[in-house]
């Protein structure tokens, strides 16, 4: 007899909780529920809070559907009830989100579980992997998370929420290290234990260092390996709901106080240092506004958005836009100002597109590489190529080539070497480094490539727009 | 020790939060710790601390 084998459609980042897995199909997502799983959707679902947190925009909007069960494989001991969720535009992780997203994130996390226990509910688990952003909203998208609270139990997420929430904010507000290359490089994310290591002695005076880093890493030293009945000495002791409320409601406090804001980064002034004068900048405006509308996309990707000046341009036509940038800050200062404005249709993350997010976590599929989330009908690529070739020593034929097998058409600006942005980065190499980053060699690459439908010269012939189709 | 999910929550973790709970966590803390004097020096009745739960 074979053994069975996953059907494809099963989102595979979605095998940790055995009561409700995720399946898409025909560009619906629908969640599969146990017996158990059921039970506590309908649980929730009579509680009302699903209405009020769909219509706060806090929750993914799901409603009960009735399907075929053919995938009873799927959940062990059969498929009892099936969900289906609002779509969202495009999946990102918490590696490539920004110091506020991440707070916001957590925010949200907790505000869901203080509104959930108000009705004698949980949340099982406490993993950013279960937020999405559309645009700069954030939204919770388990509903599989949420369960009855048993009385005098303990919260079980919280070792979670310090791993994946809360330690990576403290490491960059408290040290000034960003979080991302860490949760990139750890799914389960930074134990107490861990982050105590890298505290100084000052560190143990900050607000919420003591209980949730110190006594909590000496905690988990002491107990992890003992094998007892923690959750039954909690509740002879007389453990209540309350307290884990007066804990969220001390994280909530905690967090919402953590900032990260120094003073600048290599780009965060890159506007006031930009070699373009205002008519220029007017003219590079008009041709991408020009390209997005004779292009006609629904996905946008904006790499290297800086401020995001072209993202806002290609939102006002095309249905999404993802707004890339390397620089934490950067993206940071754009996502909380998009988030001001109640963007949803730009979502900003800060990703290097030199070394973009592969596929993590079990058979390396859990978590999907950057590529395989929805390919972008459009890419801007403005004043990118510089640092992806010259900083980044990428051959400019490869650049191409990776642009063509991941969009469908491309806005690309050429910076020619005389210019003062490019040539400040190569004065870094040795004179012979970049050979192929010359404005013909560039051009008859991009020929090769693509279908240029039309260019324009800028800055006294210094930098060219193109906007050309990928050959198939 | 009983399960409470299907992530493990680490029962150091589990705990603490007789700790976090501030003001309001003082009196589980204190029964926490005097339960577990009381079963170090043997005083009072501890059959029930002792049967498997």
């Amino acid at each position: 007899m074979d053994a069975p084998t996953v059907a494809s459609g099963l989102e595979p980042g979605s095998f940790r909780d055995p009561d409700s897995r995720v399946f898409t199909t025909d560009g619906r997502v629908l969640r599969l529920l146990s017996e158990q799983g059921l039970a506590d959707w309908r649980e929730l679902s009579a509680s009302g809070l699903v209405d009020e947190l769909v219509g706060e925009g806090r929750l993914v909007g799901t409603r009960e559907v009735e399907e075929e069960a053919a995938l009873g494989e799927a959940i062990h001991g059969g498929v009892a009830g099936v969900l289906e969720h609002d779509v969202i535009p495009f999946v990102s992780y918490p590696y490539e989100w920004t110091f506020s997203m991440l707070r916001d994130a957590a925010l949200l996390q907790l505000g869901l579980l203080r509104r959930a226990l108000d009705q004698g509910l949980i949340l099982k688990d406490s993993t950013p992997y279960n937020v999405q952003f559309r645009g700069a909203e954030p939204v919770f998208i388990d509903v599989g998370s949420f369960e009855k609270q048993r009385e005098g139990e303990p919260w079980a997420g919280y070792r979670q929420f310090c791993m994946l929430f809360l330690n990576p904010l403290l490491l960059q507000a408290w040290k000034e290290v960003p979080f991302q290359p860490w949760l990139r490089g750890s799914l389960d994310g930074i134990s107490p234990q861990e982050l105590r290591n890298l505290l100084s002695f000052r560190d143990r005076f900050r607000r919420g260092s003591f209980t949730h880093v110190f006594m909590h890493a000496r905690l988990e030293g002491r107990h992890d390996d003992r094998d007892e009945d923690a959750k039954g000495e909690l509740r002879k002791a007389g453990f209540k709901r309350e307290l884990i409320v007066a804990n969220v409601k001390g994280l909530e406090r905690l967090i919402g106080r953590l900032s990260w804001a120094p003073a600048q980064s290599t780009w965060s002034d890159y506007r006031l240092d930009t070699t373009y004068s205002g008519e220029d900048a007017e003219r590079k405006a008009r041709f991408v506004r020009e390209a997005v509308e004779s292009e006609g996309p629904s996905l946008v990707w904006d790499i290297g958005c800086n401020e995001g000046v072209h993202s806002r341009i290609a939102a006002e036509t095309a249905d999404y836009v993802v707004a890339m940038d390397a620089d934490p800050l950067v993206a940071d200062r754009l996502y909380r100002t998009l988030r001001e404005e109640k963007q949803d249709k730009i979502l900003p993350l800060t990703l290097n597109i030199v070394d973009p997010p592969p596929g993590l976590g079990w058979r390396g599929a859990e978590r999907r590489p950057l590529s395989e989330r929805g390919r972008p009908d459009l890419t801007l690529c403005l004043a990118l190529i510089h640092h992806v070739s010259i900083a980044g020593n990428v051959p400019v034929a490869e650049f191409l080539d990776w642009l063509r097998a991941t969009t469908r058409s491309v806005v690309i600006e050429f910076v020619s070497p005389e210019d003062p942005m490019a040539g400040r980065l190569l004065a870094r190499k040795r004179p012979n480094d970049h050979p192929d980053y010359r404005a013909d060699w560039f051009e008859r690459c991009l020929n090769e490539r693509f279908d240029v439908v039309r260019s324009e010269t800028l800055a006294g012939g210094r930098r060219t727009l193109h906007l050309a189709r990928a050959r198939t | 020790m009983s399960p409470v999910s299907y992530i493990d929550p680490g029962s150091g973790s589990l705990f603490l939060q007789a700790l976090a709970g501030g003001v309001a966590a003082l009196g589980v803390t204190t029964k926490l710790y005097w339960r577990r004097i009381k079963r170090v020096l043997h005083i009072g009745k501890t059959e029930d601390e002792s049967a498997p739960s």
